[in-house]
């Protein structure tokens, strides 16, 4: 079997796993819908007040669907990590042919392609309802591909995360700590020009806006020119987390053969 | 409740407390993200009431009081009845039949049996918003109480309510917890967002109306009909999460498990 029919294996049985995970599936949706619903109102109010940037009331809910169907559809695979972890599980998985981060990546990307569908149902079906509007063929067309490419760049963060478990025993707390700098960083309900500047800047330092702000801003503005610095930003996020994951890895094998297993 | 079950509650408690605060790293570590987690969330508040001067009536320190009392109120359920949390898991993998044998009642023992440590950092942000929101002066703190003990007592009913489903329907545990989270994300938002049918909803289906909007009202305006309507509310979602547990309980089969619980 070469390479890419390895990986696509893994892809294949993850993606399988994650379409059986209905309950968890549906939760998801639900809840996203709910926020959907309460932004949908808190931004009605809002523009009775004064719309506080160049953007009707109704695109900031689009706005919403996107960073929140990036967030959601991206697989949390570093809680599974961290339990291979301890129990000792990663130790079984050297002797195989394969790398264990690429595998991990392309489980991430298997279920991705299970529950960005799903989910992306959800975010254009609720939006639509609470908004009576729909944003330009043209915004959708770089909404997709770019999301897409975000969630997977977002998947790839969590293994990162997943995998700093050989040296801590709870990576929890660090999750916690991304999800908050996603959360105001990223632009997850707010773009991020509300923010002030010296926050702006803060947050162009690090990958959240790229994965969130950055393809949500597509209903906001012209995409043609957001586009390209996307891209390019996203395209630097996933080479440096990818080489990062494949770093952690190799210490975390070094260490492991120290220690003894 | 009897003078003895409140004696049994207070000793679960603190031995759930000796428990949780053994890992003294871990425990601070919880309490403190927790704390980080519900200050990230004001972010949002903190840059939009920068730009907008105020939502129907509502501005920062209205909003900081309604954060604030909902979490101290899901911070109290969290560290005092952490077990609500877990109920459709001790249902599922029939561990509440070492329960059934107890003297004291089944859904007590089950309710504070654990404490979750991030139920300290809740509660502690939740006081500290209040006091920051300006609300929390000399005459205001019985309020203050009453309205955050209401809110933990409609929802630990809720958690009831919620995590019961597994007594009818399997593996409920996701589901529950993403109902719950409905109703924590309706309670932190200002009432005067959503529309009258909506609204109808947060004081009935979605209890967010009384664990959020009355308590935070109540101690704004003092009136005696929304302490009776929240004290109401604490007796009628309390008695139905009640009368649905032990309906549940009821049909309620062994899992031949074998085990220890505590």
């Amino acid at each position: 079997m070469n390479a890419f029919g390895k990986y696509w294996a893994f892809a294949r049985i993850a993606a399988t796993e994650a379409a059986a995970e209905r309950a968890t599936l549906y939760g998801r949706a639900l809840f996203f819908a709910v926020i959907l619903g309460v932004f949908s109102a808190l931004w009605r109010a809002v523009a009775e007040a004064g719309m506080p940037l160049a953007a009707r009331h109704q695109d900031m809910v689009w706005y919403l669907a996107i960073t929140e169907w990036i967030l959601l559809s991206a697989p949390l695979r570093h809680l599974e990590i961290q339990e291979q972890v301890r129990r000792g599980d990663v130790a079984y998985q050297l002797p195989r042919p394969v790398s264990f981060p690429r595998a991990t990546l392309a489980q991430c990307l298997g279920m991705l392609l299970v529950q960005a569908p799903i989910l992306g149902v959800v975010a254009f079906g609720s939006a639509y309802a609470f908004t009576g509007t729909l944003p330009s063929p043209k915004a959708l067309l770089f909404v997709v591909p770019f999301g897409l490419l975000a969630a997977a760049v977002l998947a790839e963060l969590y293994v990162a995360l997943g995998l700093l478990s050989f040296w801590i025993s709870d990576a929890t707390p660090l999750y916690w700590v991304a999800s908050k700098l996603m959360f105001i960083l990223g632009g997850l309900m707010l773009p991020l020009e509300l923010y002030p500047r010296w926050l702006q800047i803060v947050a162009a330092c690090t990958p959240f806006p790229s994965l969130l702000a950055g393809p949500g801003s597509f209903v906001l503005h012209e995409p043609g020119d957001l586009a390209l610095s996307l891209g390019l930003s996203l395209g630097f996020w996933a080479l440096a987390l990818f080489g990062l994951v494949e770093l952690l890895f190799r210490r975390a094998v070094l260490a492991l053969q120290v220690g003894g297993g | 409740m009897s003078f003895g079950n409140f004696k049994f509650v207070w000793a679960l408690f603190t031995t759930n407390l000796k428990s949780v605060t053994a890992l003294r790293g871990s425990f601070l570590l919880s309490m403190i993200f927790m704390a980080l987690n519900n200050a990230t969330f004001l972010v949002f508040w903190w840059v939009l009431f920068g730009r907008v001067g105020g939502l129907r009536g509502w501005q920062g320190p209205e909003v900081l009081l309604l954060f604030g009392v909902s979490a101290a109120g899901f911070g109290i359920m969290a560290a005092v009845a952490g077990g609500a949390l877990h109920l459709s898991r001790f249902i599922d993998e029939g561990a509440l039949e070492p329960l059934l044998t107890q003297p004291k009642p089944t859904l007590l023992y089950a309710l504070g049996c654990r404490s979750q440590a991030s139920g300290f950092g809740d509660f502690l942000s939740g006081i500290a918003f209040i006091a920051l929101s300006g609300y929390l002066r000399w005459s205001t703190v019985p309020l203050v109480i009453f309205g955050v003990l209401a809110s933990a007592v409609i929802f630990t009913a809720t958690c009831v309510l919620l995590f019961s489903l597994a007594f009818w329907l399997h593996r409920t545990h996701t589901l529950s917890r993403q109902l719950l989270d409905i109703t924590i994300t309706f309670s932190l938002y200002p009432e005067p967002l959503f529309g009258g049918g909506l609204r109808l909803v947060l004081f009935t289906v979605i209890p967010a109306g009384f664990v959020g909007y009355l308590p935070a009202s109540l101690v704004r305006t003092a009136s005696v009909a929304d302490a009776a309507l929240l004290g109401f509310g604490c007796l009628a979602y309390g008695w139905l999460a009640l009368r649905v547990f032990r309906s549940g309980l009821s049909r309620y089969s062994s899992g031949s498990r074998f085990g220890i619980f505590g």
